[in-house]
């Protein structure tokens, strides 16, 4: 799997536009910058939503307006900071593929959606018996709390992949990330 | 008056140079600060597209900015000292970028606004404002914030 990873990585960064898009100072940098702001129009309505969840704000309007209303915006802030991400990847994929910190982005994207689908399916099945109650029932907040520490630890992962300090070949390097992050065996430790 | 000689004494603080020496912190600064923006985002997408009438429009607007007010001052707060930390590491550098001072500026006009001039208004009874005034508020809000989040974002590329 990890070679397979690895081989779309290097075929993609072989791609003439992949190091074009690095090398672009103007367009990467518009890349990251809309990336950042999609995420704060994304995880900000999150924000909103799982706030409203957790009974903590916005308690005198029901549970299912606030997230009904704000699923669309929030939903085209997703994909769009999903395709400014994948934009971001593909002009560094190899060292991005190799990322601990990367990997554990995806790792933790995975269990927020999964996270998100069961909560959504909760919601639905139950929101009429305390859509309008200031304080939702315990598994409620407890989803919405997940939520909020899924996506704050995505967010610290998706800050560290520009930092160095794990990248293979860097000395001092544990077995732990040279086996997590796939290094070459012969990159140092 | 000349600021650099308080930056350079920010940046040559033991704070600045904890900052700066401990590239981790700077990164979980970075990474609190970034997730600030993004609740200071929703509380302001949340108001003031409810002001615009553009969301939320079966929802009584002065329950949605009174909730939303809420959270855009502990995440004010979460980033007014994330912010001191961040610029104590880098602040000679700072001080000569101009996004930095766009950001500066426009923080400041936002600062005012939301508390001088949005909130007096807004804790009125909002049928007794004219629609295009609240909508002129919330356009106003947004403009200025988005100003300060992408000059914010400007700041580490130049």
């Amino acid at each position: 799997m990890n070679s397979l990873f690895l081989r779309f990585a290097a075929w993609l960064e072989a791609q003439p536009w992949s190091s074009d898009l690095h090398s672009s100072f103007y367009m990467y940098n518009w890349i990251e910058s809309a990336h950042v702001l999609t995420l704060v129009v994304s995880l900000g309505l999150l924000a909103v939503v799982d706030l409203r969840m957790l009974g903590v704000c916005w308690n005198d309007i029901p549970a299912s307006r606030i997230a009904k209303r704000l699923s669309k915006p929030m939903l085209l802030g997703f994909t769009l900071m999903f395709l400014t991400g994948i934009l971001l990847y593909a002009a560094i994929p190899v060292r991005t593929t190799q990322s601990i910190w990367f990997r554990f982005k995806v790792i933790l994207l995975l269990a927020a959606a999964i996270n998100a689908w069961l909560f959504h399916r909760h919601m639905n099945a139950s929101i009429g018996a305390w859509d309008t109650a200031p304080k939702p029932p315990r598994r409620t907040r407890f989803a919405a709390g997940l939520s909020l520490g899924l996506w704050a630890s995505i967010v610290i992962c998706g800050r560290f992949i520009a930092y160095d300090w794990f990248d293979c070949g860097q000395p001092g390097n544990s077995v732990f990330v040279n086996w997590f992050a796939a290094c070459p065996v012969d990159s140092g430790s | 008056m000349d600021l650099l000689p308080l930056f350079t004494g920010l940046e040559n603080s033991p704070l600045g140079v904890f900052v700066k020496d401990k590239g981790a912190t700077f990164a979980l600064i970075e990474a609190v600060h970034l997730m600030a923006l993004a609740v200071l985002g929703g509380s302001l997408l949340a108001g003031d597209l409810r002001l615009m009438n553009v969301m939320l429009r079966d929802v009584p607007s002065r329950k949605v900015t009174d909730g939303a007010h809420t959270w855009f001052k502990i995440a004010l707060i979460v980033l007014l000292i994330t912010g001191f930390f961040m610029l104590s590491g880098v602040a000679v550098k700072c001080y000569h970028n101009q996004y930095f001072w766009i950001k500066m500026s426009a923080m400041v006009i936002g600062i005012v606004f939301a508390f001088a001039i949005k909130r007096p208004l807004l804790n009125r009874d909002h049928a007794t404002l004219r629609p295009w005034t609240l909508k002129a508020v919330g356009i106003a809000s947004l403009s200025v914030w988005l100003i300060v989040a992408a000059s914010g974002r400007w700041i580490g590329f130049s």
